[in-house]
């Protein structure tokens, strides 16, 4: 497939993007570091340890990979819904010699990006206002599951964005769906808390594999195999449902 | 008409039995349509009639419920993305990318054509001279005026030198002006490449187009030049008589001759529509000793064709 209308699309976004970076790292950095200052910092001599490592450290992966897979779903959702039903952009995107699948392509490279960006920036801060260092290879080994996790959330946010015709049903589906995955999936709490009962399946939710095991690969450096796959793998079945949810949409 | 037979080379587009439904609705229904190429081709039809429908199929954008459509030879359903290559489009809404400055509008599709920069720069450049914004190629789309940003959706249009423009009322919106200088710049481009234009303009497709074509209810009611279309509209001629004093005696009087279909006063302007022509020397038999000023024979217009074919109601 040529990639040439993806690389134009996603050249545009990075163009905005690089236009409003400024104002829009303001608002991305202070909504994790509130909730770093307050819980990892303010709420950690209450807390104490939690799994044998102080609370703030605990906390601070999950916080950098809320701001990335946010930021990618956010971006996704609604440039897809903006360009749809607002700006008709879609439409004019359509009458060019590309396909369907090269636009949604570049829309979830966008948000990816977008993630990325917001993801790093938040882990620069966190890194800087703390006092806990992590050797490079537990970088690497959080980045493989940083990636799929950001292209999950870009998925996610184009099948929203394709989706949903009304801006605040778009509200809806973040705070009844996407925000109590993240939540449930053990950012602020370890998944032992869970009753046995119910642990097992949180732990199949593709947010858990990434959280929890983000979390582990940032702080002991271990890689989880089954977090992973199911991460890889949710990350690809949503890709496939993007791309023919969005050519579903169009042809309607 | 069967999809077998051969396609004449001569058209630009070929619309043969095409049909679409929406559920229950049916927005096209077996329609047959050709265009030459190189021609000026005007759609009208009221809201709701199928224009933008067929727009969307021709350009590749909706598929048809039956029949086929080619555009250059290339049938719709199959050969999408060649298509694209060789259309332009202008859609009703401006669709503009209010993020990007007007330069950067036209490189974006540019790209999405595959046009080399040494290639796009320099037809940027020429099409923002000529349609009057190279003054403001580095503004943003929203502080343009409505006549300005249509102007660039009509270059970004041109960009790639389509071989077949489709323009889905172009001029909407826009001050006398504005709608003059998109209309100039249509004229100088007729000849190079086909142009398939809906308007509500009736003026606009009496002007620009050698051909027309009425649509309503997602059927062809007639199709050809203005003039031939005016011929169709049947009754006799329409004359308007002013009269220097006493238009409402005379008014009663004309409204009373077997001959006179309809009457209407206007002030001192009567304006009455003959069973035939040759009632013309009764009518004016009639009005000796009136203090004329003018007698004078109105043209039909587009308009009075277009509401004879498609009804006075207002449609939803």
């Amino acid at each position: 497939m040529n990639m040439n209308g993806t690389l134009a699309i996603w050249r545009r976004d990075m163009l905005v993007l690089r236009r409003s970076i400024l104002s829009e790292m303001i608002a991305v950095v202070a909504y994790p570091l509130t909730i770093y200052l307050a819980f990892g910092i303010g709420m950690q001599g209450y807390i104490g340890l939690v799994e044998e490592i102080p609370y703030g450290l605990f906390i601070a992966p999950g916080l950098i990979t809320m701001t990335a897979v946010n930021a990618a779903y956010n971006e996704s959702v609604w440039s897809l819904w903006f360009h749809r039903r607002v700006q008709f952009t879609i439409e004019t995107y359509r009458v060019t010699p590309i396909s369907a699948a090269e636009i949604i392509i570049a829309k979830i490279l966008s948000g990816f990006s977008h993630g990325l960006i917001k993801g790093l920036v938040v882990a620069l801060v966190i890194f800087a206002i703390t006092p806990f260092h992590f050797p490079l290879t537990n970088i690497v080994t959080y980045l493989a599951f940083l990636i799929p996790g950001s292209a999950l959330f870009s998925c996610a946010g184009v099948i929203c964005g394709t989706l949903l015709d009304k801006p605040e049903t778009i509200g809806r589906v973040e705070a009844v769906l996407i925000m109590p995955l993240i939540f449930m999936s053990g950012l602020f709490f370890p998944l032992s808390s869970y009753s046995p009962a119910i642990a097992p399946f949180i732990r199949l939710l593709p947010t858990t594999a990434l959280f929890e095991g983000a979390r582990q690969a940032m702080v002991a450096g271990s890689f989880s195999t089954p977090f992973s796959a199911n991460l890889c793998l949710s990350a690809v079945v949503t890709f496939a449902a993007a791309v023919l949810i969005f050519r579903k949409k169009l042809a309607e | 008409m069967p999809a077998s037979l051969p396609l004449n080379p001569d058209a630009a587009i070929i619309v043969r039995a095409l049909s679409k439904r929406y559920g229950s609705l049916t927005a096209l229904h077996s329609f047959d349509l050709e265009v030459k190429q190189g021609e000026i081709f005007a759609l009208l039809g009221p809201n709701g009639a199928g224009k933008t429908t067929l727009i969307r199929i021709l350009t590749t954008l909706m598929s048809p419920t039956l029949g086929e459509a080619f555009v250059n030879g290339l049938n719709t359903a199959l050969h999408g993305l060649e298509i694209r290559r060789l259309i332009g489009v202008v859609p009703q809404e401006n669709s503009l990318d209010r993020y990007l400055t007007a330069r950067e509008n036209l490189e974006l599709h540019a790209r999405l054509h595959a046009m080399e920069p040494k290639r796009f720069k320099g037809r940027i450049d020429e099409l923002l001279e000529l349609f009057g914004l190279a003054g403001r190629q580095h503004d943003f789309p929203d502080t343009f005026s409505g006549g300005m940003q249509r102007r660039l959706v009509v270059a970004r249009a041109l960009l790639h030198e389509p071989k077949v423009l489709f323009l889905d009322e172009p001029t909407t919106g826009l001050d006398p002006q504005s709608r003059r200088a998109v209309w100039d710049y249509i004229r100088s481009i007729a000849g190079e490449m086909t142009i398939f234009l809906t308007t509500h303009y009736l003026e606009e497709a009496e002007h620009l187009c050698q051909r027309i074509a009425i649509m309503d209810h997602g059927r062809l009611i007639t199709m050809g030049s203005s003039a031939e279309l005016k011929a169709t509209l049947t009754g006799g001629a329409i004359y308007e008589i002013e009269f220097a004093v006493g238009s409402e005696h005379f008014a009663d009087m004309l409204q009373k001759m077997a001959c006179v279909a309809k009457m209407e006063l206007a002030g001192r302007v009567v304006t009455v529509t003959l069973e035939r022509w040759e009632c013309l020397a009764e009518v004016v038999a009639a009005l000796n000793g009136a203090e004329l000023r003018r007698i004078s024979l109105r043209e039909k217009t587009l308009e009075e064709v277009f509401i004879s074919l498609t009804g006075v109601r207002v449609r939803e």
